[in-house]
């Protein structure tokens, strides 16, 4: 049993070293995930190349994550989701971007712009590299599942806890770089996820399939996961191919599943 | 090694996850769930029972496969300082703690599958419910206490008590989630008597264990879903957390 006796005997952890000269992807990944105290001021200096890695990492793996979301509906979404889901989070990073800075600003953060863009790559970079860990989870769900609504929740839950821990790393370099006051990011970060949710809605269809690649009809995040929270893709596709046997799946109920158990 | 190092570990057992010691826990959690697995489905066939002793540690085998990564990064997230092996490590080591429990209860188990009555005899639904109660508070029972175990190590190493249970919490729920959804793809376990043994069902990828057991417990509680699952929730929920409390009042900081 874990004794007090040998827990006494634990020394404390020698001091960290510093981040080398050269910040390269794998240096970056455990500076993010282990270190991201040493990793804020480093992206002040000049030339760290930082930025681009961020941003490589970020699409990378968002373009991967898209592709498991795109498993749903398969088709056209294969390539359609991951193409969208990357587009709406440059895009959402983009237009929130300008706020960021004013906002850190209002913090009291003493942060140049160039820091700040490379610190927003890394945060979006920690949000992919977390949907990366979601993927196969979600993929099993893809599989499986034909709800819009399980689906829905599913990937959004796993975007709020990825952005949960990218908008962390970003109070911490508002804290890091002389910020004091939380009021600003926290309404920063309700502004950037509320445009993120918008952007599952502006961007559809994502899970479901159609023909065109894009609505034009204007509608509010809320109200569209409510119009389509109980919807099935099975009867659409059943539809749009009769060949599709349209026996009941466990899922719509149509079994028990402790009969088979 | 020893099961002793594994039911009472160091202080620096995570320290050292060398390969050869994430297989030889690996291996131990795959034996004690294989016999355990075994007396599940011996009731209802002896093959069935040769299944369910493969495929039980399939489940635990393929549901840290896919959340590996995920596990890692919260591991390192949450601030309990361990790397994506040591993070493997941990959970395995839960993992063989709950398969040592159930593979220890394995001949009593057998003994009642032996002794119950067969599944085409009258009484096999009332045998076959009883199976499954039995079965179902056993591998509950196991889960928890792996559970407090694995906390008591996370406790250990982590320098504030908050991110052991965080991280204890972050992957209960990922693993918890992930893996009932195995346990749905890899079915049937009990084998009911009324449908054939075999390996899956026709169609294992079909369906949702999540929506199945919520439309199932909306139709057995006419309506009162909500409440009915609120209440399973927190009777599930707070042992656990009070076994979390005693893990911070007890276990010593540096």
């Amino acid at each position: 049993m874990i004794s007090p006796e040998i827990h006494s005997t634990v020394q404390p952890p020698p001091l960290e070293a510093p981040l080398p000269q050269k910040l390269d992807l794998k240096t970056l990944f455990e500076a993010l995930l282990r270190r991201p105290h040493a990793l804020i001021p480093r992206l002040a200096e000049p030339d760290h190349g930082a930025t681009g890695k961020f941003a490589m990492m970020a699409l990378i793996s968002i373009l991967l994550f898209g592709f498991v979301l795109g498993c749903f509906a398969k088709h056209e979404q294969l390539w359609a989701a991951p193409a969208k889901i990357t587009a709406g989070l440059i895009f959402s990073g983009l237009i929130c971007f300008p706020s960021l800075y004013i906002f850190a600003t209002l913090a009291g953060a003493r942060v140049a712009i160039f820091q700040l863009a490379a610190c927003l790559a890394g945060a979006l970079a920690l949000a992919g590299l977390l949907l990366l860990g979601f993927a196969p989870a979600v993929w099993i769900f893809a599989e499986s599942t034909d709800s819009f609504g399980f689906m829905g929740t599913l990937a959004i839950g796993s975007w709020i806890i990825a952005v949960f821990f990218a908008l962390r790393f970003l109070g911490s370099v508002i804290f890091a770089t002389g910020g004091t006051q939380k009021g600003p990011l926290a309404i920063w970060s309700i502004v950037f996820l509320l445009v993120t949710l918008q952007m599952t809605t502006s961007l559809r269809p994502i899970l479901d399939r159609s023909n065109l690649l894009l609505t034009q009809e204007k509608k509010f995040f809320l109200q569209h996961w409510f119009e389509t929270m109980d919807q099935s893709l099975k009867p659409q596709l059943a539809e749009k191919s009769p060949e599709t046997p349209s026996e009941a799946s466990p899922s719509s109920g149509g079994r028990n599943p402790f009969h088979e158990n | 090694m020893n099961l002793r190092q594994l039911i009472q570990p160091d202080a620096d057992w995570l320290d050292t996850p060398t390969p050869q010691r994430v297989a030889w826990v690996a291996l131990t959690a795959c034996a004690g769930l294989a016999v355990y697995g075994f007396t599940v489905g011996f009731w209802r066939d002896p093959l069935m029972g040769a299944y369910v002793a493969v495929k039980l540690p399939l489940l635990i085998a393929f549901t840290l496969a896919c959340n590996g990564l995920l596990n890692g990064l919260l591991g390192l997230l949450l601030g309990t300082g361990l790397g994506f092996r040591q993070s493997l490590l941990a959970l395995l080591t839960s993992f063989a703690l709950a398969a040592l429990i159930l593979g220890s209860l394995a001949p009593v188990t057998f003994f009642l599958a032996w002794n119950a009555p067969p599944p085409d005899a009258a009484g096999a639904g009332n045998a076959h419910s009883a199976h499954l109660v039995t079965h179902t508070l056993l591998i509950g029972f196991a889960g928890i206490t792996s559970n407090i175990h694995l906390h008591r190590l996370l406790a250990v190493k982590s320098p504030t008590p908050a991110a052991a249970t965080a991280t204890l919490l972050a992957w209960l729920g990922g693993n918890g989630f992930l893996g009932a959804q195995f346990s749905w793809i890899l079915r049937p376990f009990f084998g009911s008597p009324r449908l054939k043994v075999e390996f899956l069902r026709p169609d294992p990828m079909t369906g949702n264990f999540y929506q199945a057991v919520w439309g199932s417990i909306d139709h057995l509680s006419g309506g009162y879903g909500l409440p009915v699952l609120s209440v399973i929730v927190l009777s599930l929920i707070l042992p656990i957390a009070k076994a979390i409390q005693l893990n911070h009042q007890t276990t010593p900081r540096p």
